[in-house]
């Protein structure tokens, strides 16, 4: 044999043993490297103005950043780091106007808030399976949550692979001003959340993921920060004390070597114990262009229908035990268009992103328009750097 | 409910659709390209989630709790 195809052969050794691992070729392997992004996300003043408090809505100003290494031949770590700027005025609750239709109250005085994120994650490939674990702590002024997460996963033959994953956080909120508002002085929430999850290669250039997740939350699950109109009186955001929540989820990545692209389609269905349910579709091209550059423009839509105790407000002595005006929890919808630009220079790649998403009706739920529903623009800039 | 069913009977119509043809190891080249991997920018993801879990009744992330409060 000689030397040219001996060495040959090594190269398709390699490339076999490193790619026979899990069916779906992730980035195990790869070399360390690091990430950061600013993002801006700033909200929409309200399709019609408050009847009270500011109409200037929330704007977060993000920073990221991530480090991902190997350590030795078998493991991985993973560091990320958030912060974040919050301000603006959010809404607080709705009262009938003059032709009893719900019309948004915001808070008044103008929130500002920081949060705080760490979280490290490290996974082992063993001889026939991957072994992963993840711990989280992110603090509020007013909230602080703490996560645990464990994963596994395994092929289960030439094509297919299966996941595993469980989790659990406890979070603790101290809401502020809780004396003069009436609010509570400070509650716990538990939440534990299991994933399974089966990979599929389809074909040379497909792969699929379906995913089931199920999600456990009990404790203080209400928003201290929310007010419900009962017709004669105010009342807190009341809100049943567990919320189960399921959601199946189908990924599907194929790509196409002639236009020298990627297809992504992810389509989740959620319900969960109180009532809320939501179908989201999500497409994405992933197109390389000459000389290092790549976009990725993305469509999404959101469809949701209200859960069982919302409403805007109520009439006298008519509110429920449980009751809450909430427009995340209110029949909404949206509709969202995003555009990525890449640059690889080297070692070092640059990414800018916009998202606008623009609030609309649901398709396929009824339920009256929420005043207080959102739409916003988010941009984020940042670079990657390869060590290797 | 009915929106539910149609989209479960076309999800069940293009699984049954998925059958896999045998890929060996070497003719994997193309599932490993970066624009192949389901999070191919993990922290766009990261950030994308928390915007949705803290705006949508709905929405939160794939296997991990925790995260914020969300409220406001």
């Amino acid at each position: 044999m000689s030397e040219k195809s001996s060495s040959l052969l090594a190269q398709l050794l390699a490339a076999t043993a490193a790619l026979a691992g899990p069916v779906a070729a992730q980035d195990t392997g790869a070399g360390a490297s690091v990430s950061y992004r600013h993002g801006d996300y700033d909200e929409d003043a309200l399709a019609e103005a408050p009847l009270d408090g500011s109409d200037r809505r929330y704007r977060v100003r993000t920073e990221q950043f991530r480090l991902d290494t190997p350590l030795g031949a078998r493991d991985r770590l993973g560091v990320e780091l958030t912060h974040e700027a919050m301000s603006g005025s959010s809404p607080w609750f709705q009262f009938p106007d003059a032709n009893g239709d719900p019309a948004q109250v915001m808070s008044g005085a103008t929130i500002r808030e920081t949060r705080r994120e760490v979280r490290a994650a490290w996974s082992r490939e063993r001889e026939s399976d991957t072994l992963g674990a993840s711990v989280s702590y992110s603090a509020e002024d007013d909230y602080h949550a703490t996560a645990l997460g464990l994963d596994w996963g395994r092929p289960l033959g030439e094509s297919l692979d299966l996941g595993l994953g469980l989790s659990f956080s406890h979070d603790r909120i101290d809401p502020t001003d809780a004396a003069q508002f009436g609010r509570i002085d400070g509650a716990i929430k538990n939440t534990t959340s299991a994933y399974a999850g089966l990979t599929q290669v389809l074909d040379r250039s497909t792969q699929v993921q379906y995913g089931l997740q199920l999600t456990h939350s009990d404790g203080y699950l209400s928003d201290p920060y929310k007010r419900f109109y009962g017709g004669d009186r105010f009342l807190a955001d009341a809100r049943p004390g567990t919320r189960t929540q399921a959601a199946l989820l189908l990924r599907w990545r194929r790509a196409w070597v002639e236009a020298d692209g990627a297809l992504h389609l992810d389509y989740r269905l959620a319900g969960d114990s109180w009532g809320v349910r939501s179908h989201t579709v999500e497409a994405s091209w992933y197109q390389q262009l000459a000389d290092d550059w790549r976009l990725v423009p993305g469509v999404r839509v959101y469809a949701q229908g209200a859960a069982d105790f919302y409403a805007p407000f109520s009439a006298p002595g008519a509110a429920g035990r449980h009751h809450s005006s909430d427009y995340r929890l209110a029949a909404n919808g949206s509709v969202s268009f995003s555009l990525d630009v890449r640059r690889a220079f080297g070692r070092w790649e640059l990414v800018v992103g916009v998202e606008r998403l623009r609030a609309r009706d649901p398709i396929g739920f009824a339920g009256d328009e929420d005043p207080g529903r959102v739409s916003y623009t988010q941009w984020m800039a940042g670079f990657d750097y390869r060590f290797e | 409910m009915r929106l539910e069913r149609i989209v479960l009977c076309v999800l069940a119509v293009l699984l049954a659709g998925c059958a896999s043809t045998p890929v060996q190891p070497w003719e994997r080249g193309r599932l490993a390209r970066w624009d192949m991997r389901f999070d191919p920018d993990p922290l766009k993801a990261g950030l994308k989630e928390h915007t949705r879990f803290s705006k949508e009744g709905s929405s939160g992330r794939v296997g991990a709790a925790g995260g914020g409060c969300g409220c406001n």
